[in-house]
């Protein structure tokens, strides 16, 4: 693989942000050249976030063009189908958790959340593949909620996907969580690793 | 093993890390031996004096938030004349502060380096506008240096400081959300020692050389300023980041400023153009590599400018043209070539490279039109303030006493800080442009559309007081505004009020931080940048000493007795001051004041009026089929505001 685009997408506070460049910094420990493109909205909490994650020798611009994205890794499925749109690249994957994070707008009787199927079936028509796991759940059972990012990435790492080693990116997040959460990050990332075998 | 923090303040050069835009700028005034650091918060530059204030007190130099960008900038300027480096760092929006004092600082210059490192908002992603400030160094006559990766934003800003030794003024850094927001791979350089011992003298090579109306005048300091222009032509003619990358039978050129120049290079590899077009990248946009940008126009018919925010470079590149080669086209922003405004990306810019030179850009017309039809499915995420923020319960007060006044129309003026969202509207609501030629009444949905007019910060209660003079009277005047905005800009405004008998009421929404830029400290939080205590101002108290006769304080969750408060305020017939406090929620979680305690809806009581939907808490959801609230668990932080609005007391504290 000369260069691997990947976009970590779902709605500020779930950790994309901190997730992408965890995946970046385990890019460059391994020598390869790493960008980050972080894209969120000026609220703290609750906004649509992205972070655009390239991996290569020749990438230079930290976003992704249209249609470029090898994989969305999202922590929402909303934000997974917002970013596949613009950026999944026929044949590319959408890693998803399954718990929805419902916008205002459809509270307030605005908008009606997309279901599971029809975002499957959507990334299908774009020539895509979708794999779905409750993330939520399996964070929670790793002991807190706030490790959903790992379980996503320990997801990420079961695909098989990355151009960087599965012991070098759990390295990297050992370095990276708060020291007293280390443990149960691990145990968040050996819960979504395995989920997918 | 470390963490960012750890590795900022590493001497370990030749190390590579990942550094955001904003740190790799904080690592290279490390590096450079920076002293002094000031800086007030503002997307996306917060994490500049961020990262150096966590690094002050292990490396021994000063950083701190000052009450302003103005403030920050007079801060760091005057560490600068004593010989010592220095940076002062703002967003877009906080240069317009510092105006009055940047363009007469330059005419005595600086005696230690002094960077001005700003970063734009191309997009305006967390701006009220997409001003580009590379014409304000361009109006200064200093030279501004652009990075196009986290690599160049660490190395100009090391380098930043020798300048601006070299030519005695400030040097000026133009970042943007794709430099500061971004992050890359960064080969660290060595630290150097900060024991300058700071000196004075005030004829340094110039007589009064800090006192612009000391002998002989303003206009011979001027003619001093403009006398640097050519050495600074010269030096930047030499600098790596100025590269013409120029070979036989090329007749298109590229020429790419700062981050423009990532865009410029993945768009040639996009379109399979290696080698084929000529390149140029500009590390300055002002002033330009004059010799090299003219080389270039000698050699090729067609030039395209590649560059983020307003055709600074294009248009220079125009004027060197007229001389150097007449007949070169030039496309870019300003022809028309790519759009005007918003943010520039590879597509656009290949795009643009593929009018030029007629190489076609890989297309799937067919997946195009799946990706318009999918889209329909993707439904908005409305931008929303936090579950249990103490806004919250001040928009629901606010919204409440204003409705006692039946149809009349208030005006609402708001000011910069989380409570802005206030105005940002539903994103899947339509709104409509009216063409009354009366004063029109709007119902407020949610807190979002509680907002009337939005511009700058402590600009609401200026407009206030407009609002009043012009005799306005389909309504009552308010204006709100946030604590670390009370101290920036509300100030001058209140006492103005006051000396001039102005009415209106001004709600301050007081959550003891700067809590939209990231939680940084401001006058009534009692901690410093770097972590020290100190004094915590009071808002009534400032208000009471400019004068303000009516004041009144209210707990934020409590919204009866914050109702109750605003709607004194409204039949007052002084200038009147509501301070709505409780400390912001994240702060409050983070520091484990809450105990983790959570809502309940009893689905039973419920009768489905959906009035706590329209508190916009984002916690609050509704199930359309029931006809039920429900309370997202995971998202509660059990502030209790909803039970205080459910009429019914479906809305319980649970265990």
């Amino acid at each position: 693989m000369t260069e691997l685009n990947l976009i970590i997408a779902g709605v500020g506070g779930q950790g994309s942000i901190l997730a992408s460049h965890m995946v970046a910094m385990a890019a460059i420990r391994e020598g390869l050249r790493a960008r980050v493109g972080e894209t969120f909205g000026a609220a703290m909490r609750g906004g649509a976030v992205a972070s655009h994650v390239r991996i290569g020798k020749g990438v230079n611009a930290p976003l992704i063009p249209r249609g470029g994205a090898d994989i969305v890794l999202a922590m929402e499925p909303l934000e997974g189908l917002r970013n596949v749109v613009s950026f999944l690249r026929k044949g590319g994957l959408l890693l998803t958790n399954t718990h929805e994070w419902l916008p205002v707008d459809v509270n307030i009787g605005r908008a009606n959340y997309p279901s599971l199927q029809s975002i499957k079936e959507a990334v299908e028509q774009l020539g895509g593949r979708m794999i779905a796991i409750d993330g939520t759940s399996l964070a929670q059972q790793a002991g807190d909620v706030r490790t959903l990012n790992v379980v996503m990435l320990g997801a990420l790492a079961a695909t098989g996907k990355l151009p960087i080693s599965t012991e070098t990116l759990k390295q990297i997040i050992m370095e990276n969580v708060p020291r007293k959460t280390v443990e149960m990050n691990m145990r968040a990332f050996e819960l979504g690793f395995n989920s997918l075998k | 093993m470390s963490s960012t923090s750890e590795i900022i303040v590493e001497d370990s050069p030749g190390k590579r890390v990942l550094l955001m835009g904003n740190e790799a700028i904080a690592r290279g005034a490390i590096e450079a031996g920076v002293r002094v650091a000031a800086s007030y918060p503002g997307t996306p530059a917060s994490e500049i004096l961020e990262t150096l204030a966590a690094a002050a007190p292990k490396l021994g130099f000063y950083a701190e938030w000052s009450v302003n960008e103005k403030v920050a900038f007079e801060v760091a300027a005057g560490a600068a004349i004593t010989g010592v480096r220095s940076i002062t760092s703002m967003k877009n929006a906080g240069l317009n502060w510092v105006m009055d004092m940047f363009m007469t600082l330059v005419y005595g210059g600086v005696r230690g380096g002094f960077l001005i490192a700003v970063a734009d908002d191309p997009d305006a992603h967390y701006s009220s506008n997409e001003q580009d400030t590379r014409f304000a160094a361009h109006y200064a006559e200093i030279p501004c240096l652009e990075p196009s990766d986290a690599q160049e934003a660490k190395d100009m800003a090391r380098y930043a400081f020798e300048l601006s030794e070299q030519i005695e003024l400030p040097v000026f850094l133009r970042s943007v959300t794709r430099i500061s927001h971004a992050s890359g791979d960064v080969e660290l350089g060595k630290i150097e020692k900060r024991d300058r011992k700071p000196v004075f003298d005030k004829h340094w090579k110039m007589p009064w050389r800090w006192d612009v109306y000391g002998p002989p005048s303003a206009v011979e300091k001027h003619r001093w300023l403009h006398g640097q222009m050519p050495k600074i032509k010269k030096i930047v003619e030499g600098l790596p980041w100025n590269r013409l990358d120029l070979h036989e039978g090329q007749s298109v050129g590229v020429i790419a400023s700062g981050i423009g120049a990532s865009y410029a290079l993945d768009a040639i590899k996009l379109l399979g153009l290696e080698g084929r077009v000529a390149f140029l990248k500009i590390g300055t946009p002002t002033p330009l590599p004059e010799k090299l940008v003219e080389k270039l126009l000698k050699s090729v018919t067609n030039v395209l400018v590649v560059e983020e925010g307003e055709p600074l470079v294009e248009l220079l590149v125009k004027a060197l043209a007229k001389d150097a080669n007449p007949a070169v086209k030039i496309m870019g922003r300003f022809n028309g070539d790519m759009p005007p405004v918003g943010e520039i990306n590879i597509d656009i810019v290949a795009k643009a490279i593929s009018k030029l030179t007629g190489k076609e850009l890989p297309s799937d017309p067919q997946l195009e039109k799946v990706r318009e039809e999918v889209k329909k499915l993707v439904v908005p995420r409305s931008s929303t303030l936090c579950a249990g923020c103490p806004h919250l319960g001040t928009y629901w007060a606010l919204k409440r006493a204003l409705s006692k006044f039946g149809g009349k129309v208030p005006i609402v003026n708001g000011d910069i800080g989380c409570y802005e969202q206030g105005g940002y509207g539903i994103a899947g609501k339509e709104y409509k442009p009216s063409f009354s030629t009366e004063s029109v009444h709007y119902k407020i949905e949610a807190p979002y559309e509680t907002l009337d007019t939005n511009y700058i910060m402590g600009g609401g209660i200026g407009l206030m007081q407009g609002e009043f003079r012009a005799g306005y009277g389909d309504g009552p005047l308010v204006a709100v505004a946030g604590d670390s905005t009370f101290f920036h800009a509300c100030m001058p405004a209140v006492a103005n009020a006051v000396v001039n008998k102005a009415k209106g009421v001004f709600l301050v929404l007081d959550n003891s931080w700067t809590a939209m830029t990231g939680h940084q400290p401001d006058p009534v939080t009692g901690v410093t940048a770097m972590g020290e205590k100190t004094k915590t101002l009071c808002i009534e108290d400032v208000a009471r000493a400019l004068g303000v006769e009516f004041i009144r304080v209210s707990d934020s969750f409590d919204v009866r007795a914050t109702q109750e408060a605003i709607e004194e305020a409204l039949k007052s017939d002084k200038f009147a001051i509501v301070v709505s406090r409780r400390v912001c929620t994240l702060q409050a979680m983070r520091l484990k004041q809450y105990t983790r305690k959570k809502m309940f809806l009893e689905k039973d009581t419920c009768t489905g009026c959906r009035l706590c939907v329209s508190l916009g808490c984002p916690a609050i959801t509704f199930n359309t089929e029931e006809n039920k609230a429900g309370i997202d668990p995971i998202i509660c932080v059990g502030c209790g505001i909803c039970a205080q609005v459910c009429p019914v007391g479906a809305i319980k504290v649970g265990e």
